[in-house]
């Protein structure tokens, strides 16, 4: 349970929430968009399970649990929309939402 | 010098997370983005059980993350652009023998959790760690506990609201 610091569990969270946030900007399918946010959230719960055992206590694992909470809910209403908006516009890529652009 | 097994453990991990993380990011198919995206929420719960002994996290990883929101992904992924003619006529044998792989996986599983090598299962799995998490909801955190109960009774009702045709 030795050897791995605090600082290699931060750059690999930090990495990982990188990864995401360039996946948010690169894809254009709204889905695979939800995909690399939650990609985002996996990285920073990294980071609190890697805070939380450098600091000897489970309060960040407190919050991972209410980061999978609110995750979850986030899914449920973002594929509601998703779903709603590929029936009115035909498809999930996110250049269809071009309702308010001139 | 002596390397240390852990942080061997530890490199190997990070290098599969990095890995599906790419491939949530690269993969043209969808579904496969959603499958990479298990299987780095699948590492990270591993990470999370050996390396940081945190058992019940790495559980919850599992039922929650993998077995809930990644399977609604998929859902709704398939519910929409499943093209045809691209998920057919591929049953090939090596279906068998990753069900084939699947199953044996699971048979070890089960004889490291029953059998006579107990011991490899990692410390901190004895239950320490979810009285631990428990007591810390239910005193510190039980308003910001309850408040989510009701952000997902919210999430749901809004849900249904949001994708029903006619209200």
């Amino acid at each position: 349970m030795v050897g791995v610091g605090l600082s290699q569990y931060t750059v690999l969270g930090v990495l990982v929430f990188l990864l995401g946030a360039l996946g948010l900007v690169i894809r254009k399918n709204a889905i695979v968009m939800f995909l690399c946010l939650e990609l985002m959230l996996n990285g920073v719960n990294i980071l609190f399970m890697a805070l939380a055992r450098a600091r000897g206590n489970v309060e960040g694992q407190v919050i991972v649990l209410f980061v999978m909470a609110v995750a979850a809910a986030e899914a449920a209403i973002g594929m509601a929309v998703i779903t709603s908006f590929y029936r009115n516009r035909g498809g999930v890529d996110v250049d269809r939402a071009d309702l308010m652009k001139w | 010098m002596v390397v240390n097994v852990w942080y061997i453990v530890f490199l190997l991990l990070a290098f599969l997370i990095l890995l599906s993380a790419l491939g949530v990011l690269f993969f043209r198919n969808p579904v496969y983005s959603a499958l990479s995206l298990l299987a780095n929420l699948c590492v990270t719960a591993v990470m999370y059980l050996t390396l940081m002994g945190a058992p019940f996290i790495a559980m919850i990883q599992i039922i929650v993350y993998a077995g809930a929101i990644v399977v609604f992904f998929l859902f709704v992924l398939m519910l929409m652009n499943l093209r045809k003619g691209e998920y057919e006529d591929r049953l090939v044998p090596w279906r068998a023998l990753l069900g084939l792989g699947v199953g044996a996986v699971f048979a070890i599983q089960t004889f490291l959790l029953t059998g006579e090598w107990k011991g490899w299962v990692p410390s901190g799995s004895q239950g320490a760690n979810v009285k631990a998490i428990s007591h810390l909801i239910f005193t510190r955190y039980i308003l910001a506990f309850e408040l989510v109960s009701v952000l997902i009774f919210v999430a749901a009702l809004g849900a249904v609201a949001l994708a029903k045709k006619k209200l």
